[in-house]
C-alpha cells in the first residue's frame, strides 16, 4: 500500500488538460527566455548574461511544470458508469 | 506529459533545441562586430649574425635578430562572444633563390580585453633562421602584425593589426653574436 503511494507520488500524474496547459508552458516560457537572454547578453556583451538568464529561467520552469500541482489536475476523467450487463442480473 | 519523468523529457528536448538556436544566434552575431584595429609596427633593426645550427654543429647558419616596437590597441576585438586573441609577428621575405618565405617570430596570447592594449618593445621569441642557411642577398622585406580572433561560439576570424610601411634591410653582421 505504502509502495503504491510512493509511486504515485513519484509518478506525478496530471490530467489531459493540464498536460495541454504543461506543454505550452514550456514552448512559450523557453522560446522567451532563448530571446530575452539573446538580446540581454547582446546589450550588455556578456556571455555570463545570457547563460545565467537562460539557467535561471530554466530552473524556475523546472519548479513549475515538473510537479504535480493541483492547478493541472482541475480537469479529471470523468468515466462512464459501468454498464449493467445481462450476466450480472 | 502526463508523468513526472515524460514532462522532463519533453522540457530537456525542447531546451537543448532552444540552446542549439542560441549558440548559432551568438555565433551569428559575431559577424555583426566588423572591427579592424590598426596599430604601427616599427622595425627598430634586423641583424643577421652568423651562428651554428643545433642539430649539426659544423653546420654554418645565420641567425636573424629582430628588435620592434609594436602600439596597437586592439580593444575594439573585444566583444561578447571573443575568448582569445593570438597576436603574431610574421617575416615575409624572399630568400637568396627567389622563395617567399613566412616566419612566425613573435606571438602573443591575449586573454582580456584589459591587456589588449599592446605596447610592447621587444625582439624575436623565437628563433628567426633561414633554412638555406643564409640571409646573403635577401631584398629588403615586410613585417606584419597579424590576430588570429577565437570565438566562444563560431568561426576563427584572421586579420592584419599592423605593417611595416617600407621594407626593411637585412644588417649582415661578420662577428657572431655576443651577450
Amino acid at each position: 500500500m505504502s509502495g503504491n503511494v510512493l509511486q504515485e507520488y513519484l509518478e506525478g500524474k496530471i490530467d489531459f488538460a493540464g498536460q495541454k496547459l504543461v506543454d505550452d508552458i514550456v514552448r512559450i516560457w523557453l522560446i522567451a527566455a532563448t530571446a530575452i537572454s539573446f538580446v540581454a547578453g547582446f546589450a550588455l556583451q556578456s556571455l555570463l548574461v545570457t547563460f545565467s538568464i537562460l539557467g535561471l529561467s530554466t530552473v524556475a520552469l523546472l519548479v513549475v511544470v515538473i510537479p504535480p500541482w493541483p492547478m493541472f489536475n482541475r480537469h479529471p476523467v470523468k468515466w462512464l458508469p459501468v454498464a449493467e450487463t445481462k450476466k450480472s442480473k | 506529459m502526463h508523468s513526472v519523468y515524460s514532462r522532463i523529457n519533453n522540457l530537456s528536448a525542447f531546451l537543448s533545441t532552444c540552446t542549439m538556436v542560441l549558440l548559432a544566434a551568438i555565433a551569428l552575431s559575431s559577424f555583426v562586430f566588423n572591427a579592424d584595429p590598426k596599430g604601427d609596427l616599427l622595425i627598430a633593426s634586423v641583424k643577421v649574425y652568423p651562428a651554428k645550427s643545433h642539430r649539426y654543429p659544423r653546420k654554418k647558419l645565420e641567425m636573424g635578430f629582430v628588435n620592434f616596437n609594436i602600439s596597437a590597441d586592439l580593444t575594439p576585438l573585444f566583444n561578447w562572444n571573443t575568448k582569445q586573441l593570438f597576436l603574431y609577428l610574421e617575416a615575409d621575405y624572399q630568400n637568396t633563390k627567389g622563395v617567399n618565405n613566412t616566419v612566425v617570430i613573435w606571438d602573443r596570447i591575449v586573454r582580456r580585453k584589459e591587456d589588449a592594449i599592446i605596447n610592447v618593445a621587444g625582439r624575436n621569441k623565437y628563433a628567426f633562421k633561414e633554412i638555406s642557411s643564409s640571409f646573403k642577398n635577401a631584398p629588403a622585406s615586410h613585417y606584419s602584425l597579424k590576430y588570429n580572433l577565437m570565438p566562444h561560439v563560431g568561426v576563427l576570424t584572421y586579420g592584419e593589426a599592423a605593417r611595416t610601411v617600407e621594407p626593411v634591410d637585412f644588417s649582415i653582421e661578420t662577428k657572431p653574436y655576443e651577450v
